[in-house]
């Protein structure tokens, strides 16, 4: 944001939301619709070479595949849900993390380099499928009434201020959830996106266009800045993956609960 | 956030377009599906075969162990057995043997005697047969020559006989030797 | 996050959504801020907005308490 207000010169034009908002390639298919497509296929694919042989002793890709499953499967499905329930869920896991990831990879990729996510829209509509799975379990395990009760009515809670906490409750378990959960992962992406694109465009405006010698050294900054914010956005793209997952796994978790 | 709300013809991100909704949907639905249908299944399967395999390759080395010690019994008690078979096989041949040759032993004696005595009968009987037939010859040679030399024929059968009885009473009595030399000459 | 091979079974810990206490102060100011706003628009007063969202805040922290306390 700095730099941009630093270069406030005529011709440049500092990116904004409409960056976003990809041409259609053909017939209103653009490129995100297609990335999304193409990373279910990533997924997929990988997975199913992967796990095709099922050999006990398995080779270099199988065992790549296996840690990745496995790590979804142990560390996040069996020890949020708990080994009684987890198996079910694990399909679901595994495809939302490497699904989420691989789209949000894409914003890297070369010749690709845009994250899926960074269109709302995909966000909201996996927060969707997460909110219909949790309700969903939590519904068929509770009972519809049982299920409201579960998620409005908190424990160690008693007297008048009880109903003043059940509205707020409800709201926060059943209404806050999908929209922090799609939020989150569509922000991240969005602004990471954002930045990058702010950076390489900003320097190579100042390196190439500019006419003020000073703004040179400033724009090749802006280029290696460009780099670090790259690697730093691979971290944030893993870690939005896995929070999207964790979370999704944990609001399960809840909802199928048996205390509270 | 509230730059990009703020922004001027700038299209709000936020916006929901309802292509894209079900098209994320639809898309993470179907991933599901496969993954549900091809993924989990092979990777639970093979994970189960490897647990199988590492808890059953314990059991079968316990059960190959043994099956080793087992067959380790069998042969030293084999062997033992063997031992002690040779063995008896030895003393049986060693009695048998014995016994054959102490057979043998007896059979051949029972042989050589038998032939001793069929020899000895052999010989009593053709000495008695050559007895007979000096006997006879040597009457009429002795009536013969008696004959001769009395000069006289001794016809008269009572006599003749008498002669010859005392004759061969004598020669009996005397040794075999002289009278057939007498006979022989 | 453990890489704990598929053979071993840990504990299931029935960890809670840390974003829980965000979402409840959220849904707190949200919903007792439109209640006062409802309210000031009703009564044609001006200054339960401010007290709905305070109060929302306020019962959202304190059912984060409660809940970290019940834990």
């Amino acid at each position: 944001m700095t730099i941009a207000g630093l270069v406030r010169a005529e011709e440049f034009t500092p990116p904004g939301p409409g960056d976003f908002e990809l041409p259609a390639l053909f017939g209103g298919v653009d490129k995100p619709m297609l990335q999304l497509v193409l990373a279910a296929l990533l997924v997929v694919g990988f997975f199913w070479v992967a796990s095709r042989r099922g050999e006990l002793v398995p080779g270099k890709l199988q065992f790549a595949g296996e840690q990745a499953y496995t790590f979804v499967r142990n560390g996040i499905a069996r020890d949020i849900i708990g080994s009684r329930d987890f198996m079910m869920f694990v399909p679901y896991l595994v495809a939302l993390f490497f699904f989420i990831l691989v789209n949000n990879f894409f914003g890297l990729v070369p010749l690709i380099q845009f994250p899926s996510f960074s269109r709302a829209s995909f966000a909201y509509g996996l927060a969707a499928l997460t909110w219909v799975l949790y309700n969903g379990v939590g519904i068929w395990r509770h009972g519809l009434f049982g299920y409201l009760k579960h998620q409005s009515v908190p424990g160690g809670v008693s007297g008048p201020i009880l109903a003043l906490i059940i509205p707020l409750e409800f709201i926060s378990n059943i209404l806050v959830r999908p929209f922090t959960l799609a939020l989150r992962l569509f922000a991240n992406m969005f602004a990471g996106h954002l930045l990058l694109i702010l950076f390489t465009l900003g320097g190579e405006y100042l390196l190439l266009t500019s006419d003020v010698a000073f703004y040179k050294p400033v724009g090749v900054v802006a280029f290696l800045l460009a780099i670090a914010i790259s690697f730093l956005e691979l971290l944030v793209q893993f870690l939005q993956a896995y929070v999207f997952t964790l979370l999704t796994a944990m609001y399960v978790s809840g909802a199928i609960a048996e205390e509270h | 956030m509230n730059w990009i709300l703020a922004a001027e013809g700038e299209p709000n991100p936020l916006t929901p377009h309802v292509a894209e909704i079900v098209l994320g949907i639809v898309v993470f639905a179907i991933l599901v599906a496969l993954v549900r249908k091809f993924v989990v299944p092979n990777f639970e399967k093979t994970f189960a075969e490897r647990t199988a395999a590492i808890e059953g390759g314990m059991a079968q080395a316990e059960k190959a162990q043994a099956e080793a010690k087992a067959a380790l019994d069998e042969y030293t008690s084999q062997l033992t057995h063997a031992r002690h078979e040779a063995a008896r096989i030895r003393e049986d041949a060693r009695e048998q043997g014995a016994t054959i040759i102490s057979e043998m032993r007896q059979q051949a004696q029972t042989e050589a005697e038998r032939i001793v005595g069929t020899a000895h009968t052999q010989v009593a009987a053709e000495r008695q047969q050559v007895l007979e037939q000096l006997r006879t010859e040597v009457g009429a040679i002795a009536t013969t020559l008696a004959g001769r030399i009395v000069g006289e024929s001794l016809e008269d059968e009572a006599r003749r006989r008498r002669t010859v009885e005392r004759f061969i009473s004598e020669l009996e009595s005397q040794d075999a030797s002289p009278a057939s030399s007498g006979g022989g000459r | 996050m453990s890489q704990s091979g598929p053979f071993t079974e840990p504990p299931a810990s029935r960890s809670q959504d840390p974003w829980v206490a965000f979402g409840r102060l959220v849904a707190g100011v949200g919903i007792y801020g439109l209640c006062g706003w409802l309210l000031d628009r009703w009564l044609g007063t001006s200054f339960l907005l401010p007290v709905g969202i305070v109060a929302g805040a306020a019962l959202g922290l304190y059912l984060v308490f409660v809940s970290v306390r019940e834990r």
